[in-house]
């Protein structure tokens, strides 16, 4: 099938802003630095060895570091763990594409799947600039520059360690310019542990990779919290994530689900078998959330809590599992002001090929009804739902159309937003360490993703839902929220 | 790149002139905004602090500068003396030195409750000069038979206006 070209999609959709298109496909690009744009990156704040923090041994650019650089005249050896403070389009729009080294280690790019040649990061008449098209060797030239782009400086916490010797690094990351980011259990989801992870999943195999806590001790991160907090014009919000803990306050010998995945291949089975957990389900997942909401609760003060969100709640997010009721209750009663809960894919059968885990534990209507419910306690627009866009085009039980597959997002957007609910979208990943990468799945091409960020975007401007937990700068990866920026004022 | 002139350069810099950034949204329904924190960058690009995300100035700026649209700066000085600039927003920075040296700055006039939501840099493309008594001159040359038969520049006359003097 033929894929149209940026310029292409830019001429097709001449109302779409082109920094928000190029971000688009800067993510299914990928990017590469030049060395002069990696030592513009130091001279300017914006770069940070962690490779101490993370005790990684060294690694060659062709093996596996996650910065990709490129050298005159051939590529060269990137001995550290670089990371930097982000990039940034004019607009401020955030450059993707840099997924691994910009502040979040969450996927190295050198293995990410890309779609077509990456852009090239150089500077051009001493400016910083996104470089595309033929011809790319060094002496004839690197292409033409597309956009100016500009730096941000790492974080001041970066290379600060808490007082028990851990590196504040590892604690928290801002992959979003203004977002404090907590992974509260990174190396584990129970999904995993099933061996029924999402399928377009690494965070977990990454996450042990780079040696980050599997559960966050709380000192450490009060510590780094405060020092982050200290940052004059740093940080507006924060979002807690971390795996899938289903099981209640009684751990139970794991299931072997194998055999299920290949029944419902087979379709001999018409959906994923309940789980039945003893005691409270989800209760483990939501004990945790909780300590370290009452963690962030002593870094702001309590008498300072009521200013700090007309609702008494802390500025915080939780991207978590699907909750009961009660559960949920807690959380907004521990101070959680927003709560997302993703959905990942709305179609029924692909929701249980695809996220098996959530499938079991306990099925689609379940993460649905656990929605809803959220909006009756935390309110509209504090509630939302991500799908990972391009997962329901997986071959070969997915969409065999864009069309199909951007009529089944823009239904569940519509759904939820019937409720106050406002879906958003990321752009798929396909990385080692998850079931997609061994598949070999591939990326849609950039009209999807312009089609579905239209698409949701009006839904949410139909409804009038706020998106302020996940705009551009609180979130930056979902292109959607970049168009919603036109209407704050409403 | 246009160069403002050093005498425009200085009005802006002047943190006692009067700032006033004019926008248009979707519609073309146009918008003013009184700006306190607005300097010339060493690279003749000038800056100013928006305050607030969702205020209809910032809402116009995003999407002058995805649409490449105009906007422009009106500054005023003690004296009178009055510049209007058009130009395109170049960029918007909301992070790193630059945004904090606006954002310190606006710590420091308005308390350490306020807030800064970013920071705007407009590249100037025309400046025109808006004093009164330069663009009467301008306009009494152009276009002569414009002008009021019972000004004194025409005739004698003894009339006062506004206070002032009979010049006859």
């Amino acid at each position: 099938m033929y894929e149209l070209s940026f310029e292409e999609v830019a001429k097709k959709y001449p109302d779409f802003p082109r920094t928000i298109m190029r971000k688009i496909d800067t993510a299914l690009r990928g990017i590469i630095f030049t060395e002069k744009a990696l030592e513009r990156a130091k001279e300017e704040g914006a770069f940070y060895d962690a490779s101490a923090d993370f005790a990684c041994l060294p690694t060659r650019q062709s093996e596996k570091s996650p910065l990709p650089v490129v050298a005159e005249p051939l590529p060269v050896v990137a001995e550290p763990l670089p990371v930097v403070g982000g990039v940034f389009f004019r607009d401020g729009t955030y450059v993707l594409g840099l997924e691994s080294v910009t502040r979040g280690f969450h996927s190295p790019s050198a293995t990410l799947v890309r779609s077509g040649e990456p852009y090239l990061l150089d500077l051009v008449d001493s400016k910083l600039w996104l470089l595309d098209g033929e011809p790319r060797s060094c002496t004839q030239g690197r292409g033409e520059p597309v956009e100016e782009v500009y730096f941000a400086p790492v974080p001041r916490y970066f290379g600060k360690k808490t007082s028990r010797g851990t590196p504040m690094i590892k604690m928290i990351s801002s992959r979003a310019p203004n977002r404090i980011s907590i992974n509260i259990s990174s190396g584990y989801c129970h999904f995993f542990k099933e061996k029924l992870p999402c399928k377009y999943c690494n965070v977990i195999p990454w996450s042990i990779e780079k040696g980050l806590p599997t559960l966050l001790n709380l000192e450490d991160l009060y510590e780094t919290v405060n020092e982050a907090l200290g940052e004059e014009g740093g940080f507006t919000s924060i979002h807690l994530t971390g795996g899938s803990d289903p099981r209640g306050n009684s751990p139970r010998t794991f299931a072997q689900n194998e055999n299920v995945i290949q029944r419902l291949d087979a379709q001999e089975l018409p959906i994923f078998p309940r789980a039945k957990v003893r005691g409270k389900p989800y209760e483990n997942e939501v004990n945790e959330y909780i300590k370290v909401l009452k963690t962030l609760e002593r870094c702001f003060g309590r008498e300072k809590i009521p200013a700090v969100n007309r609702n008494g709640s802390l500025p915080v997010q939780a991207i978590a599992s699907a909750f009961p009721k009660k559960q949920l209750i807690r959380l907004k009663e521990a101070g959680l002001t927003a709560y997302r809960s993703n959905l990942e894919v709305w179609d029924e059968k692909l929701f249980q090929r695809i996220c098996p885990g959530k499938a079991k534990y306990f099925g689609r209507q379940y993460w649905i009804e656990s929605i809803l419910q959220a909006v009756e306690i935390f309110g509209r627009g504090n509630v939302s739902t991500q799908l990972v866009a391009g997962a329901e085009l997986a071959k070969p039980y997915g969409f065999k159309t864009i069309d199909e597959a951007i009529a089944s997002d823009l239904e569940c957007a519509e759904f939820f937003a019937r409720h106050g609910i406002y879906t958003t979208f990321c752009i798929l990943w396909i990385d080692r360490g998850s079931v997609f990468y061994r598949e070999k799945q591939e990326l849609p091409p950039l009209e999807y993703f312009v089609r579905l960020a239209k698409g949701v975007n009006e839904i949410r401007r139909k409804y009038k839902l706020s998106s302020d937990f996940n705009d551009y700068r609180r979130d930056g990866f979902h292109p959607d929220m970049d168009l919603a920026r036109i209407d704050y004022t409403d | 790149m246009f160069k403002l002139p050093k005498e425009v350069a200085d009005l802006i810099n002047d943190p006692e002139s009067i700032k006033i950034v004019a926008t248009v949204d979707e519609e073309g329904n146009p918008h003013c905004a009184v700006k306190d924190f607005c300097t010339v960058l060493e690279d003749g690009n000038i800056a100013f602090g928006e305050e607030f995300e969702g205020s209809q100035t910032n809402v116009n700026l995003v999407r002058s500068i995805w649409f490449d649209k105009n906007v422009e700066l009106t500054v005023r000085g003690k004296d009178g003396t009055t510049f209007q600039i058009k130009g395109k927003p170049c960029k918007y920075v909301y992070i790193g030195e630059l945004f904090k040296r606006f954002y310190l700055a606006a710590r420091e006039k308005w308390g350490p409750d306020s807030e800064l939501a970013g920071v705007w840099v407009i590249t100037p493309q025309e400046v025109k000069n808006e004093t009164y008594e330069v663009r009467k001159k301008e306009e009494d040359e152009k276009h002569p038979f414009f002008r009021h038969l019972d000004r004194a520049s025409v005739r004698k006359t003894k009339s006062v206006f506004l206070g002032g003097k009979d010049e006859n």
